[in-house]
């Protein structure tokens, strides 16, 4: 059953939304529009492309405690922190996005271990999907139709949220997402005509052309492999790179970390924080040695990662072409002109 | 001003004459990207490359970021707009490059613009460095007549501030910083090889983005770059989440002008204002 909601009353669903839990919007901050948890209503914001950060910092905090302690002589305290699970919602992921969060998921949940902390603020979170505006064209950097997806694809999403003129639609697509939608007094039934619309807009994205090649996950893994030891191409690709953490950093399905004891005055937490394969002493080691001291090392380090080892690992790319990598790149580096250029060799 | 397609035509030209002749063995400047608005700074060795080489008013990047990354002796050519080649001075200045090693390809020009936002940038970096302070070869005539203002004027709005309200500014800018160090990276001076971030042991400031360790990090940057800041602006274009941090830099170098008289990469002659000691030497620091 489709539900909707006038889009001058879109503040009353906010309101409703922040009284069961935290809540994360999009909101206009100086860089342009990110996720962030809402604290008043009038800062959610429906008027974005897409947001600068990706939005897996709600699942996996840029940095995240694991244990907390004091330092006492001869008794050292510590206690383990509380895992977070509150019923969240995330609301405004784009369709890509959204698939990002499945990928990230075989990793934290699929690899053999479970990481609790993703699990348990990943099974906590309801999360509403949101349509691109499909009278518009893609980012010129945008890349997901290579992926299969279409700017208004529902899967994925626990609700999947699409903006007509004057409306919102809302369509449960999980029972989670159902029940959150019925639980909410504020949303008024759609109808027939909502439901034609629903449908229509989801056609109409997958008009919606982003930039897209074929890329068969088994084939450009292989490829990849094969050139490996191709230098030339390597360094020729990376040359403009200055080796900084922008595009891990943006990205919504790069989940390397470091984890790091900090103390003052006897307190301390460990803690785990994003890390990024980019930077000189990610493999570091004590010893002195780096095994990637070189910047094309680096690079090719990072595209394997994505399109090779992450398919030869979970069975699919770890990139959803959402574009951010390339539009935050200091230096214009564009990894699907890359991985396509690395296809034809 | 020449047109942008004359100067990509001049650069092209030159580029292929220098590497035909074996005067340099690089030549770093810019070529196209995924679209125009995005050229990506390109390193040509081969008459060929010298084909893919472009200049629009989207070629913001300041390539004497790539300078250092070869060893003293090899032989470079490298296109600079105005605070780009103060770049390049400052870096002879500095021991890191040779001027006899370099073919400086000089770029006058106004009008670049911002790539996320198209807004020109002339005004708030390179101010009054509309033509480049040395070249050897020109790809378009110098400009003459255009009133830049002085570089400082931006500071007004931060300068009329009570120091609270600034701290409160600056506090609230690097608490969105992801420490990412795109803007260190981007910073033709930031050659330090290991940077003080990077290194363990001692730990100059938190590995995990606290704010205590985040102001570490752009605080001591500021300052080691006291009177070497060239004012290209790099920092605060590559900085994703646009934290501002050219006007920090341009505060530090006002001062930094103001006592010692110079500004950085100006001239050949100089000696970095840091690396140098005068009798004459403001001593204001010392006082109240």
């Amino acid at each position: 059953m489709l539900k909707k909601i006038a889009i001058d009353q879109f503040s009353e669903l906010v309101k409703a939304l922040m009284d069961r839990g935290p809540l994360y919007a999009p909101v206009k901050g100086k860089e342009g529009v990110d996720f962030q948890m809402i604290q008043d209503p009038a800062d959610v914001t429906l008027d974005f492309y897409n947001t600068v950060l990706s939005p897996k910092f709600v699942f996996f905090p840029q940095s995240e405690d694991y244990i907390r302690y004091r330092i006492i002589q001869g008794s050292p305290e510590a206690q383990p922190v509380p895992l977070e699970s509150r019923p969240a919602v995330i609301l405004g992921v784009r369709p890509c996005d959204v698939r990002s969060f499945e990928i990230m998921d075989r990793h934290f949940l699929g690899a053999g271990v479970i990481d609790p902390y993703w699990k348990a603020k990943r099974d906590s979170t309801t999360v509403i999907g949101f349509a691109f505006d499909v009278t518009q064209p893609a980012d010129p950097a945008d890349f997901y139709n290579t992926f299969g997806y279409g700017a208004a694809d529902p899967e994925g999403s626990d609700i999947f949220m699409i903006r007509t003129g004057k409306d919102l639609l809302f369509k449960g697509m999980t029972d989670r997402g159902k029940k959150l939608l019925d639980s909410l007094g504020c949303l008024q039934k759609g109808d027939d005509r909502d439901e034609k619309t629903f449908e229509e807009t989801v056609e109409k994205g997958k008009t919606v052309r982003t930039r897209s090649a074929e890329i068969d996950d088994r084939v450009i893994a292989k490829k990849l492999v094969s050139i490996f030891d191709n230098g030339e191409f390597w360094q020729k690709v990376s040359m403009a790179c200055i080796a900084c953490g922008v595009c891990t950093y943006v990205c919504p399905t790069c989940y390397c970390f470091d984890i790091s004891d900090e103390t003052l005055f006897r307190e301390g937490s460990r803690k785990r924080f994003w890390d990024a394969c980019m930077f000189t002493d990610f493999t570091l080691e004590a010893s002195g040695h780096n095994p990637r001291p070189r910047i094309f090392q680096r690079y090719r380090q990072k595209v394997c990662h994505k399109y090779t080892y992450h398919v030869d690992k979970y069975g699919c790319i770890s990139c959803v072409g959402c574009g951010r990598c390339i539009r935050s790149c200091p230096v214009n580096i564009d990894i699907f002109g890359i991985v396509v250029e690395a296809g034809k060799l | 001003m020449t047109a942008f397609k004359k100067i990509e035509e001049n650069l092209r030209k030159e580029a292929k004459s220098l590497l035909e002749s074996g005067r340099v063995a690089l030549v770093l400047a810019y070529a196209g990207g995924y679209d125009e608005k995005h050229p990506v700074p390109y390193i040509a060795k081969t008459v060929a490359d010298a084909d893919h080489l472009v200049f629009n008013e989207y070629c913001t990047h300041n390539m004497a970021r790539y300078l250092t990354r070869y060893p003293l002796g090899t032989k470079i050519a490298v296109a600079v707009k105005g605070a780009d080649s103060r770049a390049v001075v400052q870096l002879i200045q500095e021991g890191k490059v040779r001027r006899d090693d370099l073919v400086i390809l000089g770029i006058p020009v106004t009008g670049m613009k911002n790539q996320k936002t198209g807004e020109i940038i002339d005004t708030k970096t390179i101010a009054d460095t509309i033509n480049p302070v040395i070249h050897d070869i020109l790809l378009g005539d110098e400009i003459h007549g255009v009133k830049t203002g002085s570089p400082y004027d931006v500071l007004a709005e931060l300068e009329s501030m009570d120091k609270d309200a600034r701290w409160a500014f600056w506090k609230k800018e690097f608490e969105r910083c992801i420490r990412c160090f795109a803007c260190r990276k981007a910073c033709p001076m930031c050659y330090c090889d290991p940077c003080f971030m990077d290194i363990s042991r001692p730990r100059w400031a938190d590995k995990s983005p606290t704010v205590d360790g985040t102001l570490m990090y752009h605080l001591t940057r500021f300052y080691h770059l006291a009177g070497r800041c060239i004012d290209c602006g790099e920092c605060t274009r590559a900085c994703p989440v646009d934290i501002p941090l050219y006007l920090f830099h341009k505060e530090v170098a006002k001062e930094c002008e103001a006592m010692f008289g110079q500004a950085a990469g100006m001239n050949i002659e100089d000696k970095p204002a840091m690396a140098d000691f005068k009798g004459e030497d403001s001593d204001q620091m010392l006082g109240s």
